[in-house]
């Protein structure tokens, strides 16, 4: 497990990371969200022993990084998928890991084979990898030692939605084994569908953390969308009810839970086809609660969904 | 899984690992020497410039019948095209950690810097030591070509203090290649300033004004190195200047200045610089 206690990391006169704590569990997936520059990949480095902390201390399993012999044995890292020498093969990256580590030389071949990479790719230098491929090969290289923990900065970045799916069902599964994993993003929607717990910094300083249900918890007005086959007579029966209505798309969305618009619905004995919370009410937190630390100052209806 | 048990103990177990032995960073280093496109192609024409020297000599000898060429000379001939490049390897093992950012990787595998830096030392002065002895080798068959040639007896002259002399020199120059790798961490940097220093100063300027002026002479093996361990490896530009006391100091004097120093530097450098 990782143990971030009371991290500062100050530049000169800049911030980059302030009084920041937080715990990733084992078993499971605790992703890291901020906008660009909030400091998630400061915070990394610092995990890491790249980068020395002003104050407070990072522990993995209850040891500094630098204090973990041959550490690519337990914790897995990947900081910059694009950090490689451009003119090695794929598999030569992989094969260097693996002799660092005192591995096996068939560990590379049960790397490539988990993340894709025909033996066609992995003849291939770096230069001439895509993003995504660059991606897999660093997830590659960070599960090579078989390490109990996990710390990937931007590791969705770059693949394609079958890319992003694969990488979902793979940290999942290593996090039912009992794995640690934190893994940062600047787009909800990597994190929103992986992650257990999440952690929300901003601007170098944690906004909030938890699990979705509690990070949505306590927030009024989250609302639902709700689509019938007799969208009409739905709209005028939750209106008569008392709901605020509105049309959005095919359906309607309106402000009440989800439970009191099927309800009403029961009521009227009206067919619904669709009914969930509104889209984007984990999006509207994370905005609200980074928009002093964002670049782009977010209007009302822009935060609308 | 290593250590996480189904309980999710929250402490790793570090019992049943070891650190990464020495003797393993420095064949991993050596190994990323060479598995580049750089690498491979730095060697290769370094390869090429070794047969095309050998050719060469081995056609004056064949067509002047008055030639002889020495092993020693020839082993002096054939040190020119391996300390030519490939010193470039010693400076890019270090720089290329920072310009193509594998030191992300490197320092994270191997938290203490200075032991990935020592150990890449370590295949720098193995770098040097192969140079020297592939010249030794292609001087000694150059010779026995030579003889085979033109007839002559082979000359097997190869003094063991010049020699050692030449292998001191030969690391030397490839640990003030590694050094300034470590003061710039730039690979332009370094290896524009090593072949200023190591070669086109001591040619176009020193040895111009070592011709020309008396203070030259005496000023130039203080300041350069090159010039300090001229008479010890029969290459000095005034063959009357003999060893002595004076030139073991002037040695020291630019070992100094060219090699410690910059190294102290870069070791420095190399311990607090941040990896972006």
């Amino acid at each position: 497990m990782i143990r971030v206690s009371s991290l500062t990391k100050q530049y000169g006169d800049f911030t980059a990371v302030k009084d920041v704590t937080f715990t990733c569990r084992p078993g499971r997936v605790t992703g890291f969200l901020g906008p660009n520059g909030a400091g998630k990949t400061t915070t990394m480095r610092v995990m890491v022993g790249l980068t020395p902390a002003t104050a407070g201390e990072v522990t993995i399993g209850g040891h500094h990084y630098r204090d973990i012999p041959n550490p690519g044995r337990h914790v897995g890292v990947l900081l910059d998928a694009s950090a490689q020498h451009a003119g090695r093969t794929g598999r030569e990256i992989l094969a260097l890991g693996a002799k660092q580590m005192g591995l096996p030389a068939g560990r590379v071949d049960e790397m490539l084979d988990l993340v894709s990479l025909s033996d066609t790719e992995s003849s291939r230098r770096l230069r001439n990898y895509s993003l995504g491929m660059r991606q897999r090969l660093g997830i590659a290289h960070a599960l090579l030692g078989d390490p109990s923990v996990l710390i990937l900065d931007e590791p969705a970045n770059g693949l394609d939605p079958a890319g992003i799916r694969w990488m979902r069902g793979l940290l999942k599964d290593y996090a039912d084994r009992g794995g640690t994993v934190l893994l940062s993003s600047h787009l909800l929607n990597e994190v929103e569908l992986v992650a257990d717990e999440m952690i929300l910094i901003g601007r170098g300083q944690i906004v909030a953390s938890g699990t979705k249900q509690e990070l949505l918890a306590g927030r009024s007005g989250g609302g639902t969308h709700v689509t019938a086959l007799d969208v009409a007579s739905l709209s005028s029966a939750l209106e008569s009810a008392g709901y605020t209505v509105s049309a959005a798309g095919d359906g309607l969305r309106v402000e009440a839970d989800p439970v009191q618009v099927g309800q009403v619905a029961a009521d009227k004995q009206i067919v619904l086809t669709d009914l969930r919370p509104a889209e984007g009410g984990l999006e509207n937190l994370f905005l609200e609660l980074t928009a002093d630390t964002q670049r782009e100052s977010i209007t009302s209806e822009g935060v609308a969904v | 899984m290593t250590a996480v048990s189904a309980d999710a103990s929250p402490t790793i177990d570090l019992s049943g690992t070891e650190q990464v032995p020495f003797g393993r960073l420095v064949s991993v280093e050596l190994r990323k020497m060479r598995d580049t496109r750089a690498g491979f192609w730095l060697l290769a024409v370094t390869g090429g410039l070794l047969v095309l020297a050998l050719g060469i000599t081995l056609l004056v000898v064949a067509l002047d019948d008055e030639v002889t060429v020495s092993a020693n000379a020839f082993s002096q001939i054939m040190t020119i095209p391996v300390s030519l490049l490939v010193p470039v390897l010693a400076i890019t093992s270090i720089t290329s950690e920072w310009s193509q950012r594998t030191g992300l990787v490197s320092f994270t595998l191997e938290p203490h810097r200075m032991r990935v830096v020592w150990a890449k030392f370590v295949t720098v002065l193995v770098l040097a030591v192969a140079t020297i002895a592939l010249a030794i080798v292609l001087g000694a068959i150059g010779t026995l070509l030579a003889s085979a040639i033109t007839g002559n007896d082979p000359v097997w002259n190869l003094e063991a203090d010049v020699f050692a002399w030449t292998l001191f020199q030969q690391m030397a120059y490839f640990t003030m290649a590694f050094a300034f790798g470590l003061v710039f961490l730039s690979s332009p940097a370094s290896i524009a300033i090593y072949y200023v220093v190591s070669l086109l100063l001591p040619f176009m300027v020193y040895g111009t004004l070592y011709a020309f002026f008396d203070w030259a002479q005496d000023l130039i093996p203080w300041i350069d190195f090159g010039f300090a361990v001229g008479p010890y490896v029969g290459q000095g530009p005034d063959p009357s200047v003999e060893p002595s006391t004076t030139t073991l100091m002037q040695v020291i004097v630019t070992f100094v200045i060219w090699i410690v120093l910059p190294f102290a530097v870069g070791l420095r450098r190399v311990a607090r610089a941040e990896l972006k």
